[in-house]
């Protein structure tokens, strides 16, 4: 059980969480590793939650864990969310800046949270903050948010530079694989830039 | 009217179930003929003070029963064996949702396979069902037992099966008639979090369907319909329905565990047997359902390795099967071990005080100006499976109930029936209406139901992710067959439909308006394609400050692009500009920006 990495990967509806996971399972792969993945269908282009876990490693039996030593948000309300999934000590991959109020909030019923930072430091995990529309829309889409995050997430991931390549290329269909190629740079070298670690 | 007081009649299991059903209260009453159940509601058919309709198969008889439940008039459904495979779907989701009034199902199996293509045994669905299950063994108790099942059910929340055979179906006995069972009246209240079977709600209900089985079981040891009757010999037997009679009389001088309500199992009642007598054997035709229960308490039973698996019993089978096990050594006498409650699964606890993000009807989606207009009649509105089951979410909430594919339109005819009124309308999706709406539309119309069906044609099978359907004549392949017309198809059938365009909120509301005026069974065919397929944007809709007093219209359409603002509402970027909002304003505060000016926000 040990020498399995679980990866979670949460967001809205619509915001391409499978196709991060797809590429991410690919990479997994392409590293000549064990990977299972498990995900919610059906309410998956609806605004709900979506959680798709991605689980890589020697040799991996159950295909989900609800303790995920990376989680990687796609959205900042769903990051809160995620926090519940991470194991301790584990990475938060947040879009800090993207926030889509899900309908309690746009009814004034329920609060949208506030101090991710704040939060992960009390349940002692770390928090790699993406702005991740704006690396999208450098990329030149801002629905690439997905692969964007998927970027930055890859600084705390063992993969090399080739597998990851050999995921999107997997998993992203032809005519938009360019721009997530370049999406999954840009997020990298956000978390590069500022100095973050590098696995 | 015929006084049935203080009278004796001579009549079958299936009769005896009939008159049972209308001593009991029972207002309505639906079937498929089978044999052997077909006399069930041939007779209720001729007793006053109950409606009985025949529906176009077993799974629209249950669906138009749970619709005259939800009403508040007890009702029995009856079929035969195979017929209740056909009602499997509305049977395993309306253990969860429960009833408002009875609801007892009656079905017939066929040992033997007299008149039948296979021999399945239905006590196997009270299991899978996890409902309570009563086995009548002579017409007097056919008779008396209906009662006990109404009462059960509406104690426990339950529908409840009435299990019988042929022998006791098409067997004749005589029946005291007695005084009716007075019954109160139960007002239909909405209550999604009940009817609604989404699984938000669906998982909620599981849980009691679980701790209901449990509670189910304590009954079962304590009702007089499970009986310990003492012999003189060292030899017990266990049996229900007329199974019983067969053993009784082949054995007089055995002890016996008689099992009225055969499920959930009584296991103390059983291990008392065990403690009177050091010799067991369960008698039952089919499958070892008994017998693998007493096994499961780790108690020597003998069964199946005497008594025949497949074909009908009778008093000779039993007493050659069992004769040699009288003087054979008995068992060694063990204690039994009862199971455990089972455990709920901790998942469902809420981990985070964070606020839920449900699914919602997507931006753009004109179905949602649907349940808009619907919502303004006071009509329930039963729902079915697919997207637009997110119409029944806060702020629309505008559909009652869901329970499985195909059931709104039964459920919906049911309903009007027994309140004799259109109360309520159906909604269904293209896919889910060629799934098994059809069927329930016919039988509504053979019935000649009062109704409104909303078939909401958004030209795909969006949920599971734009699949074809015989709608769109579309294959898996991408190949293209042929389309059916629903307009057409509701004309062959004999309804009333009236095609309209949903992007046209103000023509859908006053066809829906029309619709509910008017007498009888009709279909609204509300047409627009799913917005996911389209991924139209067809304008940008601006907020005139101004004029927007935050009056709520607007919001109340639940679409995801309007929020409200300090001052006024706005519009995000989801916006699709389908319009809708504009139409419900009435201060005239939103309208399309120029053709290429951006949306406030």
């Amino acid at each position: 059980m040990n020498d399995v990495t679980t990866v979670a990967l949460v967001g809205v509806g619509g915001q391409g969480i499978l196709l991060a996971a797809a590429i991410l399972a690919e990479a997994a792969a392409a590293e000549g590793l064990h990977v299972k993945a498990n995900e919610v269908h059906g309410m998956a282009q609806r605004g709900g939650s979506v959680v798709s876990t991605v689980r890589f490693g020697e040799h991996v039996w159950s295909p989900v864990s609800h303790h995920a030593d990376v989680v990687i948000a796609t959205e900042l309300l769903e990051g809160h969310r995620g926090l519940g999934l991470l194991a301790p000590e584990g990475t938060l991959v947040c879009a800090v800046t993207t926030r889509i109020a899900p309908s309690g909030v746009l009814r004034r019923e329920e609060e949208y949270p506030s101090d991710l930072a704040g939060t992960a430091v009390a349940r002692g995990v770390r928090l790699i903050a993406v702005d991740a529309e704006a690396v999208a829309r450098e990329a030149g889409t801002l629905r690439a948010i997905n692969v964007a995050l998927l970027g930055a997430a890859s600084t705390v991931l063992p993969f090399s530079a080739a597998s990851w390549e050999r995921g999107l290329v997997a998993a992203v269909p032809s005519k938009i694989l360019e721009v997530n190629q370049r999406a999954f740079a840009l997020g990298r070298g956000s978390v590069v830039g500022k100095g973050a670690p590098v696995t | 009217m015929v006084d049935v007081m203080e009278r004796t009649l001579f009549l079958m299991g299936n009769e005896a179930i009939g008159y049972g059903a209308v001593r009991a209260g029972a207002g309505f009453a639906a079937a498929y003929p089978g044999t052997p159940s077909t006399e069930i509601l041939e007779t209720a058919a001729g007793l006053e003070g109950i409606h009985a309709e025949w529906c176009v198969n077993e799974k629209v008889a249950l669906e138009t029963a749970v619709g005259a439940s939800r009403a508040g008039v007890r009702t029995i459904v009856s079929m035969k064996h195979v017929g209740l495979n056909v009602a499997a779907d509305p049977l395993l989701t309306l253990t969860e949702t429960g009833v408002n009034a009875g609801l007892v199902i009656v079905s017939a199996d066929d040992p033997g396979m007299n008149s039948s293509q296979n021999e399945q045994d239905s006590r196997n669905y009270a299991k899978f069902a996890k409902i309570p299950m009563l086995e009548p063994s002579d017409s007097q108790e056919a008779y008396d037992f209906v009662a006990e099942a109404f009462a059960l059910s509406e104690e426990f929340d339950t529908p409840v099966l009435l299990r019988c055979t042929t022998k006791l179906s098409h067997g004749r006995g005589q029946v005291v008639l007695r005084h009716p069972v007075e019954v109160a009246p139960r007002e239909y209240v909405k209550d999604v979090s009940k009817h609604m079977m989404v699984p938000q709600w669906a998982r909620l209900r599981t849980r009691f369907m679980i701790e209901r089985l449990q509670r189910l079981r304590v009954r079962a040891e304590e009702s007089p319909l499970n009986v310990l009757e003492p012999g003189t010999i060292d030899f017990g037997i266990i049996a229900s329905g007329v199974v019983y009679q067969y053993a009784r009389e082949a054995f007089p001088n055995a002890w016996f565990l008689k099992l009225g309500m055969s499920h959930p199992l009584p296991y103390r009642k059983v291990a008392e047997l065990y403690e009177r007598v050091s010799r067991v054997c369960v008698v039952e035709e089919l499958d070892p359902f008994i017998e693998e229960q007493v096994r499961l308490l780790g108690l020597p039973v003998i069964g199946k390795e005497a008594i025949p698996a497949d074909g009908e019993l009778d008093q000779d089978i039993v007493f050659a099967a069992l004769q040699p096990y009288l003087t054979s050594a008995p068992p060694q006498r063990r204690s039994p071990v009862f199971p455990p409650a089972p455990r709920l699964s901790d998942l469902l606890a809420p981990t985070t005080d964070l606020p839920m993000r449900p699914p919602v009807l997507c931006p753009g989606c004109r179905h949602r100006s649907v349940f808009t207009a619907l919502r303004r009649q006071k009509l329930a509105a039963m729902g079915d499976i697919g997207c637009y089951m997110l119409g029944a979410d806060p702020p629309l909430l505008a559909l009652d109930s869901s329970l499985c594919m195909g059931a709104s339109i039964g459920i919906m005819a049911g309903f009007n029936e027994a309140l004799g009124r259109k109360a309520a309308a159906a909604v269904i999706g293209d896919s889910t209406f060629f799934h098994s709406g059809i069927t329930a539309l016919i039988s509504a119309s053979y019935n000649e139901a009062d109704g409104l069906v909303l078939i909401l044609d958004n030209r795909t099978t969006a949920m599971t992710g734009h699949q074809g359907n015989p709608g769109t004549g579309l294959r898996p392949d991408r190949t293209q067959g042929p389309a059916i017309d629903l307009q057409a198809l509701c004309d062959g059938i004999g309804v009333r439909c009236t095609t309209v365009d949903a992007k046209d909120y103000k023509a859908l509301s006053a066809a829906i308006r029309a619709e509910v005026g008017t007498p009888g069974l009709g279909v609204l065919v509300a047409q627009a394609p799913c917005a996911l397929l389209t991924r139209e944007k067809s304008g940008s809709v601006v907020v005139d400050e101004e004029r927007c007093n935050l009056c709520g219209l607007c919001l109340d359409i639940g679409c995801p692009a309007v929020a409200p603002g300090e001052d006024a509402v706005s519009i995000l970027e989801a916006c699709t500009g389908c319009g809708l909002c504009i139409e419900v304003c009435k201060r005239g505060a939103l309208s399309y920006a120029g053709a290429d000016s951006g949306g406030a926000s």
